[in-house]
């Protein structure tokens, strides 16, 4: 299957704090792939290099065949990459709908695609004229997620989707992530193992800093040993 | 249910727009009233009123033509502070330049103030060229053998219009004034990519205090009065505040209602929402694909032609324009004033603007010297119990009270079925 990111042996410092030192990741077209690992590990850090953030000072980040390491965030996110970050970062002093009219790049497109969104979440229909401020966490978790449906990516990064939201809400937010991958690529970080091994095809483990591990989620499942040593959770 | 999941857009009727502005409208007639009222009070009629024979009623626009060019001001500022989030100490420059180049062009240059002569012609010319042009583009699509054609034409057209026009406020005062506007909004740009937060602030105070410090000095008194202020400025004779106060008051009522509807135009506008998107979440903003940078120039270039223009207002209106519109203070100014009137309202600068040059006035007149001493407790207590400004704590008030309401009805409604 061909990558459509590749994430090749990449450094990244945060102030002289070296965090990422030596994380390799592939991501096929149409997958689901999750980054496994401690908190602390560098997950979330190894998303915001690929966005540019955290701009990697060693390694290579591919694209579509296209190298983008170095490149500045604006632009990265122009090629169709989506970021679903942990704090959601909805816009608060904007609606819900004017939160998904600003991530449309393509515009006016917006209609077309609002039959998908609601379809993945019908919550978000009704709160369509609300102000961001009165979302609850999961719904403005949905919102996040929609906000970079709407931008017609091609890959999503998701960091930590299912963090500090009901079960319920987790249960369809793994539904909605379940049914865009049909559409998109998508690569996620998600501490709960639960959650991650039901999703996602592939998984990367990253420790301190490095990738020790990567494979098929079915193999992992089955791989007591792998998990205590490297996630302390079965 | 195709139409149904659409994202519902709101309908602009002009009935729905009347009665979404019913407040800023009644303001509106009543500022157009004002100076007849005034005058009618103190006994003139309206025919008197017209041709300044009512000293009272005059004395009354003046003060209110201040009170506009401050709001003006102070919304420019709004839209960089409260719309954008970018906090700077600069706006005081944007300003005075304004101020000073319409001095010293009117007493030093000698240049006209609006475009005169065949000057005026040609930017006539190119505006009409422009308008012509659009207007052909736009009948081209009913047209289609000629729509090649016009399409073809229309840009190097528009193009022509524009040089014109351009052209023709280079030969004004007004024109050179919105050029120095562009070129400080780009002065300020450079330093936008690189620094944020407070120290964005600080290096516009940097900026600013420079040219403050220019001002006074006495290499440039020529041209700029140095610490005694720009005095002797010679004024347009139709725009002559002496003489022809009514206009000059209607003019300054024509400017800032039509600075306010730009600003809610642009607020309101996709690249307005952007905006407010950087001062809530620049990183965000970049991670949809925004360039946060140019978005900020335009707020800041928009804001900081708005501010010269109003001071370009200023050294017209007063009989001296003192270098005290260059410092930090007049920064402040602007800052209470939308503190007052609520951040990131627009209507708010308006409001706080009127507020805040009426209080300052009365109170001096009333109380004198202790007058410094209540405006400040005045605005202390303003940050205190009305942390969000006029506006913003009327519209706080407002969601709040509709939203007991509607719970109210529910609960109705659910013990009626």
């Amino acid at each position: 299957m061909e990558n459509l990111l590749e994430i090749q042996d990449i450094h990244t410092y945060i102030g002289q704090f070296h965090i990422l030192q030596g994380v390799t990741v592939e991501v096929p077209r149409g997958s689901i792939v999750a980054l496994l690992g401690r908190n602390g590990a560098g997950k979330t850090t190894t998303l915001k290099s690929v966005l540019g953030l955290r701009p990697p000072s060693q390694g290579k980040i591919i694209f579509d065949g296209a190298e983008i390491q170095g490149r500045r965030t604006f632009h990265i996110a122009g090629l169709g990459i989506g970021f679903v970050p942990e704090n959601r970062a909805i816009f608060r002093a904007l609606s819900v709908g004017e939160n998904l009219q600003i991530a449309e790049r393509t515009k006016g497109d917006l209609n077309r695609k609002s039959e998908m969104i609601f379809s993945l979440f019908p919550d978000l229909k009704r709160l369509i004229q609300l102000p961001g401020t009165h979302l609850s966490g999961g719904q403005q978790q949905m919102l996040a997620v929609a906000r970079a449906l709407v931008a017609d990516n091609r890959l999503l990064l998701i960091d930590e989707p299912s963090e500090g939201l009901a079960p319920v809400i987790i249960e369809q937010m793994m539904e909605a992530i379940h049914k865009l991958s049909a559409e998109t690529t998508v690569l996620l970080v998600e501490q709960n193992f639960l959650v991650a091994s039901q999703l996602a095809e592939r998984y990367v483990i990253i420790e301190e800093g490095r990738s020790v591990r990567s494979g098929k989620m079915a193999d992992l499942v089955n791989d007591a040993a792998t998990i205590q040593r490297y996630l302390g959770a079965a | 249910m195709a139409t149904a999941s659409a994202i519902p857009i709101q309908r602009n009727t002009l009935l729905s727009q009347v009665r979404g502005n019913l407040g800023p409208l009644l303001v509106f007639v009543a500022l157009v009233a004002l100076p007849f009222v005034i005058g009618a009070l103190d006994g003139h009629t309206v025919s008197e009123v017209l041709v300044n024979g009512s000293g009272y009623s005059m004395f009354i626009q003046g003060l209110m033509v201040e009170v506009f060019i401050l709001a003006v001001y102070a919304i420019s500022y709004d839209l960089v502070l409260g719309i954008t989030g970018l906090l700077s100490f600069g706006h005081a420059m944007f300003f005075a330049v304004g101020a000073y180049l319409t001095g010293v062009l009117l007493k030093t240059f000698k240049m006209p103030f609006v475009p005169a002569g065949w000057h005026l012609s040609v930017t006539y010319a190119g505006l009409a060229l422009v308008v012509l042009s659009s207007l052909l583009g736009a009948l081209a699509r009913w047209l289609p053998p000629w729509r090649a054609t016009v399409d073809r034409l229309s840009t190097p057209l528009v193009v022509i219009g524009l040089a014109a026009v351009i052209w023709g406020l280079f030969r004004s005062t007004v024109g050179m004034v919105i050029i120095a506007g562009v070129i400080q909004a780009l002065l300020f740009g450079i330093v936008l990519p690189r620094v944020k937060g407070i120290t964005f602030a600080l290096v516009t105070l940097g900026i600013a205090s420079v040219f403050a410090i220019m001002l006074g000095t006495r290499e440039l008194a020529g041209y700029t009065g140095a610490d005694v202020g720009l005095q002797g400025i010679p004024r347009p004779d139709f725009l002559n505040p002496a003489t022809q106060r009514l206009r000059f008051y209607f003019l300054g009522l024509a400017f800032a209602v039509a600075v306010y509807l730009i600003y809610k135009r642009f607020v309101n506008s996709p690249t307005g929402r952007v905006c407010v998107a950087i001062r809530e979440n620049e990183n965000r903003a970049l991670m949809l694909g925004y360039n946060t940078f140019l978005f900020k120039l335009a707020a800041l270039t928009l804001a900081s032609v708005t501010a010269a223009l109003a001071g370009c207002m200023h050294a017209v209106f007063k009989p001296l324009v003192s270098p005290e519109i260059a410092g930090m203070g007049h920064t402040v100014d602007a800052l209470l004033i939308i503190l007052i009137g609520g951040m990131g309202t627009l209507s708010g600068a308006m409001i706080g603007a009127a507020l805040y040059r009426l209080l300052d006035y009365y109170l001096f007149r009333w109380f004198g010297a202790s007058a410094g001493f209540m405006l400040g407790a005045i605005y202390v207590s303003f940050v205190l119990f009305v942390p969000y400004g006029i506006v913003g704590t009327w519209r706080l008030r407002n969601l709040q009270w509709k939203q007991g309401w509607r719970k109210r009805l529910q609960a109705l409604r659910g013990g009626g079925g």
